[in-house]
């Protein structure tokens, strides 16, 4: 379809400015409900072991709250995911401290808190797996037979990655840690469900994908599609932690209230939400390389290992998105990377912002600054030595067939930076320069957008507004807002003719998730399709009203013409037919690319539709006392195709890029000898404030793709890919200490220059 | 108990306990669901509201000390429906994402500029420093506030307040609301348990974490006029003990007498902490990390503690007894902190560590104080928090460099020293090497030009 409106590209105000800006955006713990009940979670305190049985303390009386086990559930006990070994409630095994045991619901707060500290949980404690050491070394086994949750290998055959290592000048090894991340989304998770008379249930939260929740409650509770209904509240945050745990708590707020006859409300306190929730997997990376003396790539193998908690939950996507993203930005003739999820008794970890790749990429950033180190070359010649062009084959087998934006970005970065002039002069100061190149694959990986198979509808409403169907959420990103300005630019309509409102599962058909920052690159690409047809059948209409044969109504370049009828524009056709239009549906649905294959047995083909790409500059001062970083300033450049909403597309890489730069400095978050989160408090667990954000430079460039509607890619992820490298970097500029671990708190910094790790000259 | 007080303009009569959490109130009681919980314990600002004024977590204010007060919140931003200017300057700069720190940010947003029309970058990302949010990096932020004082956003002084009224309804919970110290300390003798609350910054995040019902009878402190006050007598400064962080850090007094105070006054939680923290609390509540009483230690202050009996002066030294204890008696009552004025030439310095630059439980707090008489170091006063279950004075140390000509080997002698003095339970190493690190800095200063 031809562009047609002016909308694209323009910043209008966000849909739901307004009602947030006023406080009058009803978050789910906002809604008023007659009668509601609150649920809460009796949890494990134990790691790992058998749960004998619940005892009910005779003092309290019982009859005034509702008490769910695994022994009540109606279905199998499994949360639907990936895979079904997440149970609903602990039957039999323990594997977590926090697992959730029983559930209770009561009329008011402190009830609830007395009936849950009446209930005594007796589980036999076993030996528990707390570290992925531990976890590798098998010893004691928690997960299948020797607690691997998944496994890819990728790329190239043994031979030929050993014979092109022998053609290297040099080899280079390291080996990167990175740790937990928190989310931290503003709004703590919550979940509201009503029972239904038919025996249903309705089910309103803080949610990324009402499907999921949708079909986890399905499965759970043995009920028909249509008994269900799944409807997003204003949702304050996502990144990933609304993935895939909502779906725990509406099932788990369902079966209360069906248990109860009575609405039942659960919404985490921050220290229950930081506890309990999903966090982004740890990692150790292992990289070995063989390079030329001239800086350039010619072999490498890279070992991934993330830690994937206690069940499988999203762990083998995650690790599938990293192992395709382990070689970052970078040509390397001969590759291969084996990647490992392992099992430990932990929080299951989960979607975050990223998806494995902020690790992987995290590793190979730094590879390429210790490539740089050791060949005495400069981390930014290495990079524009090694970058991907053009024609390249990435390590799965896609060949780069647009122009990628590697180059673009960092050229574009470094010299807004003043990167090339101002890198290795800082250190007397106590300042360092640090530069990141990062990739990420817009929608889901391989086959995945097939598989999902997205449908999106418009439908023309009262007073000539078109509605967009979708399951796509907003959660802050904006997708409230581009996705009409998408619609609008497709049908040649002013924005305020096209809305998208929350969705809920009995009303919008399942575009898919609102994950892998595929809402505008994919759901955008479904969305102009549906509007295609919306308007084909508006030409229809057209014909049937002015007595025209079929076919005789065209609809091109924004205008309805035809012979012997007056050009119309699809704004001027609904003012005039508002009325006999209304309830008039488009349909649209994916569409595969016919050039595009993916092969999931081999693990092969073309990994991701297109790739988006960004540059960090970033600029760290260091206290040589106190070992703790202040970030001056951040430059951030991104490659996204085309931006649909120039100030939101900032907006998206400015919190990215600091979500980045807490990850890899001060968002410590670690666990202790029972596997519980040490840091779990928003006292103890740091994330940026105002007075840490760094003066912060960015700059948006456009590389129209034809894999995207109007040229646009994803983007929402792609921001936090580059962080934590270029400040690891920028602190080696500023003390010589060359890290690999992060978050770089003053703790390890003041480690690391204790070992000696300088390359400061004595 | 039965109080009124005044939200948005309108006064309201409201029913509850007397720790009952205003946030709670506004949100349950009311319907005012615009102020959002986010944590709970006052570190990420969601809950802001301005209380007569001035910018406070409303998770931190219990419901007795509203009493006859003005609340603001966001829903009384736009009473019209339509947007006023500082709402209108976020939502054009792209400072709106998820919205769930948006209304905390703009009432922090709004609470600056009525202090401050036009206000530069830094003081901006102070003012905003204690509200977190995870989606815009902040930058977006901090355009629409300089956008709306760029375009002359005013804002009116806060709606007045009802007349203070209470009434007791709940037998076993109560609270007393004394109008004079005398009032106070009769009411001390009589009721030994009653829990004195000035801030509740402590108090309430407390009772959260342990799920507790809280003490059975509180005593607010906010009203007691003899609690108040910065002044010099005699060459000491007196400190009233209900005295607010807010106005420490901004008192001229304090910023030019004792420039350590000022910064750790400024170095408390954020904003919204700073204007319910006061001295006395801080110094009462005796936490291990309380970011004052190394302050105090290195500056010789004495705690004022009064009672029916009498009253005493306690030196800093003695005020600490262990681990969340104090010298004061339950018929005490801290009623000022005194502070000698310094030798002249005395330079002092403050130090804290933490992972960033607000809210900051401190990992480390090291005060320093000394000056140079006839080419020596003389008053040397050093003091650490967060280290031990009570702060301390390193006398070790102070003896080692009383007396002695600041020289590099003094300098080295002294970090070593610190180091073997500092015995954290946790992450020793790396908090002893920065304390004698900070300690290396102070002295330094003698040495080298700064």
């Amino acid at each position: 379809m031809t562009p047609t409106g002016n909308v694209l590209g323009s910043t209008p105000r966000r849909a739901d400015a307004w009602e947030k800006v006023s406080g009058r955006a009803e978050y789910v713990d906002d809604l008023s409900i007659p009668g509601l009940w609150f649920g809460g979670t009796l949890r494990s305190a134990v790691p790992r072991g058998r749960l004998r049985g619940i005892s009910r303390r005779e003092s309290f009386d019982w009859s005034r709250v509702v008490v769910v086990t695994a022994s009540d559930l109606p279905g199998p006990n499994e949360v639907a995911m990936v895979r079904s070994d997440h149970p609903i409630l602990a039957a039999d095994a323990v594997n977590f401290v926090g697992q959730p045991l029983a559930l209770v619901a009561a009329p008011d707060r402190q009830t609830l808190a007395a009936a849950l500290g009446a209930l005594v949980p007796d589980v036999e404690e076993a030996p528990a797996v707390l570290t992925l050491e531990e976890a590798q070394e098998g010893r004691t086994v928690i997960w299948g037979a020797d607690n691997v949750l998944a496994a890819y290998v990728l790329g190239d055959e043994e031979d030929a990655v050993a014979e092109a290592f022998s053609r290297a000048d040099r080899i280079v090894e390291g080996t990167y840690t990175t740790g937990y991340q928190e989310h931290l989304y503003l709004e703590p998770q919550g979940m509201v469900a009503l029972p239904r008379e038919d025996g249903g249930v309705e089910v309103t939260g803080s949610l990324q994908c009402p499907y999921y929740v949708h079909r986890a409650l399905q499965r759970a509770l043995g009920l028909e599609d249509h008994r269900i209904a799944v409807r997003q509240a204003v949702t304050g945050g996502g990144f990933g932690g609304k993935e895939d745990y909502p779906s725990v708590l509406a099932i788990h707020a369902a079966l209360l209230a069906r248990a109860s006859g009575r609405p039942v409300k659960m919404v985490l306190g921050r220290n229950e939400d930081l506890r309990f929730s999903t966090k982004r997997h740890p990692s150790v990376v292992r990289h070995r390389t063989g390079v030329r003396s001239d800086g350039t790539l010619c072999a490498a193998e890279v070992d991934v290992l993330f830690d994937g908690g206690a069940y499988t939950t999203m762990s083998p996507v995650v690790l599938s998105r990293g192992a395709l993203h382990a070689l970052g930005a970078y040509r390397v003739p001969r590759a291969r990377v084996t990647a490992r999820a392992l099992a430990t008794n932990t929080p299951p970890n989960g979607a975050f912002r990223g998806f494995g790749a902020p690790q992987t990429i995290f590793a190979v950033e730094r590879h390429m600054d210790l490539i740089a180190r050791e060949l005495g070359i400069s981390p930014l010649e290495v990079r524009r030595r090694n970058l991907l062009r053009r024609g390249d084959r990435l390590p799965c087998g896609q060949i780069l067939t647009e122009e990628p934006g590697a180059s673009l970005v960092l050229e574009r970065a470094q010299a807004l930076a003043k990167y090339e002039t101002r890198h290795g002069t800082l250190r007397k100061e106590g300042r360092g320069l640090g530069l990141s190149l990062f990739i990420h694959g817009g929608g889901f990986t391989g086959s995945g957008e097939e598989k999902i198979d997205g449908r999106v509808a418009v439908e023309i409403g009262a007073g000539g507004r078109v509605e967009i169907l979708a399951s796509s959420t907003e959660m802050g990103q904006g997708a409230a807002t581009v996705l009409p300005q998408i619609g609008a630019q497709a049908l040649g309509l002013p924005l305020d003719r096209i809305f998208h409102p929350a969705p809920a599962t009995d009303r919008v058909p399942d575009s898919g998730p609102t994950v892998a920052s595929r809402t505008v690159m994919v759901v955008g690409r479904i969305l102009v399709g549906a509007c295609e047809d919306l308007a084909a059948k508006v030409a229809r209409r057209l014909e049937e009203a002015a007595g025209l044969p079929e076919g005789s109504v065209t609809w091109r370049e924004g205008t309805f013409r035809g012979p012997g009828f007056p050009e119309k524009s699809f704004e001027g056709v609904l003012d005039q037919w508002k009325d006999r239009l209304q309830g008039l549906r488009g349909e649209g649905r994916y569409a595969p690319f016919p050039d595009l294959h993916w092969d999931d047995d081999a693990y092969r083909g073309d990994a991701y539709k297109d790739y988006s790409w960004g540059a960090n500059v970033v600029e760290v001062a260091v206290d040589p006392d106190r070992h703790t970083l202040t970030l001056c300033a951040v430059t951030a450049v991104v490659e996204i195709g085309r931006a649909v909403h120039p100030l939101l597309a900032e907006g998206q890489v400015a919190g990215g890029t600091l979500q980045a730069l807490g990850y890899g400095g001060m968002e410590d978050l670690r666990i202790d000898d029972r596997g519980r989160y040490l840091q779990d408090r928003l006292s103890t667990y740091s994330i940026p404030t105002a007075l840490d954000a760094p003066d912060l430079v960015v700059e948006i460039a456009e590389i129209p793709s034809p894999r995207g509607p109007f040229g646009a890619k994803g983007l929402g992820e792609l921001p936090i890919n580059g962080g934590a490298p270029a400040l690891a970097s920028a602190v080696e500029d500023a003390t010589g200490v060359f890290i690999s671990t992060i978050p770089i708190t003053g703790e390890r910094l003041f480690a690391h220059r204790r070992d000696g790790l300088s390359d400061e000259p004595s | 108990m039965i109080l009124s007080f005044a939200v948005n303009g309108k006064t309201v009569t409201v029913e509850g306990p007397p720790l009952r959490r205003l946030l709670d109130v506004l949100r349950e009681d009311l319907g005012l669901t615009g102020t959002k919980e986010g944590c709970g314990e006052g570190e990420c600002g969601a809950c802001a509201v301005l209380l007569d004024g001035h910018l406070v977590n409303s998770c931190l204010v219990p419901l007795f000390q509203v009493a006859g007060r003005s609340v603001e919140t966001i829903e009384g931003m736009a009473p019209q429906g339509s947007p006023d200017a500082l709402q209108r300057a976020f939502m054009d700069e792209g400072a709106v994402q998820c919205g769930f720190c948006t209304p905390g940010m703009v009432m922090a947003s709004r609470a600056l500029l009525r202090e401050n029309p036009s206000p530069r970058r830094k003081e901006i990302r102070t003012a905003l420093a204690g509200n977190l949010c995870r989606c815009t990096g902040y930058e977006p932020i901090f355009r629409a506030v300089e956008g709306a004082a760029a375009a002359g956003y005013e804002v009116a002084p806060p709606p007045p307040a009802p007349e203070f009224r209470v009434t007791c309804t709940e037998e076993g919970r109560i609270a007393f609301f004394p109008e004079s110290l005398p009032e106070a300390l009769e009411i001390l003798r009589q009721h030994p348990d009653a829990v004195p609350v000035a801030g509740a910054t402590d108090l309430l995040p407390d009772l959260t974490r342990g799920g507790l019902p809280g003490p059975h009878r509180v005593m607010d402190l906010t009203r007691l006029e003899e609690l108040r006050g910065i002044r010099e007598e005699d060459g000491v400064l007196v400190l009233g003990a209900g005295e607010t962080f807010a106005s420490l850090g901004r008192s001229p007094l304090v910023r030019r007498l004792f420039p350590s105070l000022g910064e750790c006054a400024a170095s408390v939680g954020g904003v919204a902490v700073q204007n319910r923290a006061t001295l006395g609390g801080n110094v009462m509540n005796a936490s291990a990390a309380a970011d004052s009483p190394p302050v105090l230690l290195a500056l010789d202050a004495r705690g004022v503690l009064v009672s029916g009996e009498g009253t005493r002066e306690v030196p800093a030294k003695e005020l600490w007894t262990a681990y969340r204890r104090t010298a004061r008696r339950p018929d005490e009552l801290l009623t000022a902190v005194k502070i000698p004025r310094p030798a002249p030439g005395t330079r002092e310095a403050f130090f804290k560590l933490g992972p960033r630059r607000a809210l900051v439980i401190s990992r480390l707090t090291l005060v320093c104080a000394a000056r140079l008489e006839e080419g020596r170091w003389r008053g040397v006063r050093i003091a650490v928090g967060s280290v031990a279950p009570v702060p301390h004075r390193l006398e070790e140390l102070e003896t080692f460099l009383e007396g002695r000509v600041p020289e590099e080997g003094a300098v080295r002698e002294a970090r070593r020293l610190a180091e073997d003095l500092l015995r954290p339970r946790t992450s020793r190493e790396y908090r002893r090497d920065v304390g004698g690190n900070l300690v290396g800095r102070f002295l330094s200063s003698w040495i080298s030009p700064r």
